[in-house]
């Protein structure tokens, strides 16, 4: 069974979740976080992010000073959603989303 | 396969209840991104539940998971602190400049299903429908440009032999293929011109059917019985003949290798929906022994039949014609009083022994909750509630049912009463005074027990073009017409 990695150093935190990116993964990701600003999540294994997350994400990416987010290997679902909530334009995608 | 979790209502819970939810889908035949979506509803709502419903305190949460071969359906039910989700709906305009992303979840869901309903029960807790309908291969996009050809095959035409067995899910093709030839785009049931949908249903064991090829191996004609969820019957249906095979006794004798599998089975009896824009299919099932119990209206919207040596534009309805398979019966320990002629004439067709019921129901003072059992059937504009119990505050419950469906603007409702309930004639009087009128008996249609049948239509009803065939069938569409008519002159 996958378990949820994590690599940090005293910037940034990097994450590859094990499954879903659901309010489980939001509460071990902030608690890793800390007072991080910038943080990776890689989605490899992820069938869908979750409201829950997106809004976690987009607090990060609006709060003063900023946290700057990367997704990895985002599934078509979070895309679906984030233009579900009216958030595609607003989210800066061609520096969040890795290819 | 359906399922039923009953779970308490934690946050680490729902992973594992989402990773269930999605491979379930998967197992039914939805692909993997749909079903993906569908974990995602489940997610949304779930987690609300635990963080907005018991927050604190103890609660469950029990999940229904629902096949048919067009749709499935997860059904969440709970119990915590009350909600309303119009008065918290999603604005993408607050989320962004006030950072508010209240309703976002039920956005979501609405998203990310094709049917949402959010059903509130009053002290019976709150109820979350959510439907993904399959979105399989249709027969009739694939196989258009074939049909000239196809009526132009004669090989089989002189064929006298035939070999008929049992139908396998590698058929499933053929089965679709076999409706569109013979119907066009007029066939009732939709999900056969699907094969995915035929193919599931035959892998899971929710129907049984026979396929008849000539020598050559071309599919000649397919006969099926759809196994009822929720007792030991089946429906007699999606019946084809090809074209170029009929007039050879293959309907005849495909329907006795059913009623032989029917019984090797352990099936308790057969029912027919018999179409009755024409009589047909009535007279092949009084042939074989059916009798009619009940004339079901607007079974379906409006929809035209070609291929049938009829047209017909009006709103479709069925008589109900069953076989009993069993050699005993349990005859009703209630036959209620508004309806005892009709109940007796139409017990009365059957030949077979009647006994004494043993599941007599518990005296009404001990019994307050009644036990309703809501079904939607989007793609037919209706809903079936199912009592399997009368308590006292069944008027109340029901009350509550009909108003949560009410904005899904249905076509038709029905209620099925245990004709073992103390408290029918009440129930039926309350359903009287809410338009709804008689349909007829469902026997042995849920927990292998039988059902009175009553009917609320929303719809004009052309009673001219209701054909019947049995002179039961006849009194009960004279009985059906004049509650029908009796209701209209009331209406404002």
């Amino acid at each position: 069974m996958n378990t949820t990695k994590f690599k940090k150093n005293s910037h940034k935190l990097e994450v590859t979740l094990s499954g879903d990116f659901n309010l489980n993964a939001v509460s071990m990701i902030t608690e890793e976080l800390a007072d991080r600003k910038e943080l990776s999540v890689d989605l490899t294994h992820s069938r869908f992010v979750n409201t829950k997350a997106i809004i976690f994400l987009h607090k990060l990416m609006t709060s003063n000073p900023p946290t700057k987010v990367n997704l990895k290997n985002a599934p078509r679902i979070f895309f679906e959603l984030l233009n579900a909530l009216g958030l595609h334009n607003e989210w800066n995608l061609n520096e969040i989303i890795e290819p | 396969m359906e399922a039923h979790l009953y779970l308490e209502a934690k946050l680490p819970m729902v992973g594992s209840v989402t990773d269930f939810t999605y491979k379930w889908c998967v197992n039914m035949g939805l692909d993997e991104n749909e079903a993906a979506r569908m974990a995602l509803a489940v997610d949304e709502i779930l987690t609300d539940v635990v963080l907005y419903a018991f927050k604190e305190e103890t609660g469950y949460v029990e999940i229904w998971y629902q096949y048919t071969f067009s749709e499935i359906e997860i059904i969440i039910q709970e119990n915590g602190e009350p909600f309303e989700p119009e008065c918290h709906s999603y604005s993408s305009e607050q989320a962004i400049s006030e950072g508010n992303f209240e309703g976002a979840s039920f956005e979501c869901v609405r998203k990310m299903t094709d049917h949402f309903l959010f059903l509130n029960h009053g002290m019976h807790g709150k109820e979350y429908r959510l439907v993904k309908q399959f979105d399989s291969l249709d027969i009739r996009e694939r196989i258009e440009a074939q049909v000239d050809d196809y009526k132009n095959e004669t090989d089989l035409a002189e064929e006298n032999y035939y070999l008929l067995t049992p139908a396998t899910t590698e058929d499933a093709e053929d089965i679709a293929k076999l409706i569109y030839r013979s119907y066009g785009y007029t066939y009732l049931k939709d999900d056969l011109y699907f094969p995915k949908r035929i193919e599931m249903a035959i892998r899971h064991e929710y129907k049984f059917g026979i396929i008849v090829r000539t020598m050559s191996g071309g599919p000649a004609g397919y006969f099926a019985v759809v196994k009822s969820t929720d007792s030991r019957i089946g429906e007699v249906g999606e019946a084809v003949v090809s074209p170029q095979h009929r007039n050879r006794g293959l309907m005849k004798r495909m329907l006795n290798k059913l009623i032989e599998m029917s019984r090797r089975r352990g099936l308790l009896g057969l029912f027919g929906e018999a179409l009755t824009v024409h009589t047909y299919s009535q007279k092949v099932n009084e042939k074989f022994g059916f009798k009619s119990t009940a004339m079901v209206i607007a079974k379906t919207p409006k929809r035209t039949f070609k291929g049938m040596d009829t047209e017909n534009t009006d709103i479709i309805s069925v008589v109900i014609d069953f076989l009993p398979l069993i050699r005993q019966w349990e005859r009703p320990v209630f036959i209620p009083e508004n309806y005892r002629d009709i109940l007796t004439d139409i017990y009365a067709q059957f030949k077979i022994p009647f006994i004494p019921s043993a599941r007599k129901q518990k005296p009404a003072k001990e019994l307050k909750d009644s036990e309703l059992n809501l079904k939607i059937f989007y793609e037919k504009s209706s809903a079936l509630i199912v009592a399997n119990n009368i308590g006292s505050a069944f008027e109340a419950s029901c009350n509550r049912l009909l108003r949560s469906v009410e904005e899904l603007n249905l076509t038709s409702v029905y209620v099925d009463l245990p004709l073992n309930g103390l408290r029918i004639d009440s129930a039926i009087q309350w359903l009287r005074e809410n338009r709804f009128i008689f349909s007829g008996v469902m026997p042995l249609f849920h927990r292998e027990s039988d059902y009175l049948r009553l009917q609320r239509i929303e719809a004009e009803i052309d009673f001219e073009k209701i054909q019947t065939h049995s002179s039961i069938s006849q009194k009960i569409k004279k009985l059906v017409e004049y509650e029908y008519n009796e209701i209209q002159k009331k209406q404002p």
